[in-house]
């Protein structure tokens, strides 16, 4: 009976535990700060495709500046936080849904953007750009509550 | 793949259980100073604790540095993984238990005479007529 109660209080133990590595994992202002210039970068891509002159492409351009600093922004919050996630994709359940709106902000921004900026609505353009990098950072912001709430629960250990 | 819930006598004292539960918790690597202070033990406790794992197989360590500052991130290895899961929904298993028989115990007794209590019919005493 005293061994059982030993290992129930070293359960919860480990429940508290895992609560204060979860706390780890909140994100740094410098870390929201450069996903948004990152999802900036995204939605900056249909003025490029129509203002760039003699029709270059402005993927290639994004990709050299966005690749090294989503590298830095993983490498910044593994070191801030000692904890490394890994890259969590859609079948990483409770990430699921910030994926998925995620996706969906970034699909329905970019058409509306270029369709606004065909018919020389470069404002509205501007704004939805604007908006969609707010919705995108709150998706990130909920994606790590998702993986803090995963953490706290034991990552399905248990 | 069924998990067994089994205690495993390397994971069970607390600090072990600790560190693997922590590893085991959905990160992919986890820090020296993070495991440290998320477990709430010593530099010492941690390194010793954790080479007994490493021998065992149950957790990876790789060290590497930032500067100067030398660095060592901790994982669980598939083995590690499977030992710890085991392990934990066998804790599981007896907290529920536990719980059971803690709500059985609770329970209050019917006193004699209640109301909407069944009536119970006590069985002759021996030997009387």
């Amino acid at each position: 009976m005293r061994d059982a109660a030993r290992d129930l209080t070293a359960l919860e133990l480990l429940r508290v535990q895992r609560g204060r590595l979860a706390d780890r994992l909140r994100p740094r202002w410098w870390y929201l700060a450069g996903i948004a210039f990152l999802w900036a970068l995204v939605f900056a891509a249909p003025f490029g495709s129509r203002y760039l002159p003699w029709g270059v492409s402005p993927f290639p351009l994004i990709l050299v500046v966005a690749l090294p600093v989503a590298c830095l922004l993983y490498w910044g919050q593994a070191w801030a936080t000692g904890i490394k996630t890994g890259f969590r994709n859609l079948s990483y359940r409770p990430a699921r849904p910030a994926g998925i709106a995620m996706l969906v902000v970034s699909i329905a921004a970019n058409g509306t953007e270029t369709s606004l900026i065909r018919r020389g609505l470069l404002a509205a353009a501007i704004v939805v750009a604007a908006l969609a990098v707010a919705a995108e950072v709150a998706a990130q912001q909920a994606l790590l509550r998702a993986i803090r709430q995963d953490v706290r629960a034991g990552g399905g250990a248990a | 793949m069924t998990l067994k819930a089994r205690p495993d006598p390397l994971i069970h004292p607390i600090t072990r259980l600790s560190i693997c539960g922590l590893l085991a918790a959905g990160a992919d690597w986890i820090e020296f100073a993070a495991l440290r202070d998320a477990a709430g033990i010593s530099d010492s406790v941690l390194s010793k604790q954790s080479r007994v794992l490493e021998d065992a197989g149950y957790v990876e360590v790789r060290k590497g540095a930032v500067g100067r500052r030398p660095r060592t991130w901790f994982r669980l290895t598939a083995k590690g993984r499977q030992a710890v899961q085991g392990h934990l929904a066998w804790l599981a298993q007896l907290e529920e238990e536990f719980s059971a028989s803690t709500l059985d115990a609770r329970q209050p007794r019917p006193r004699l005479g209640d109301r909407g209590q069944p009536r119970r019919v006590l069985p002759p005493l021996l030997g009387s007529t």
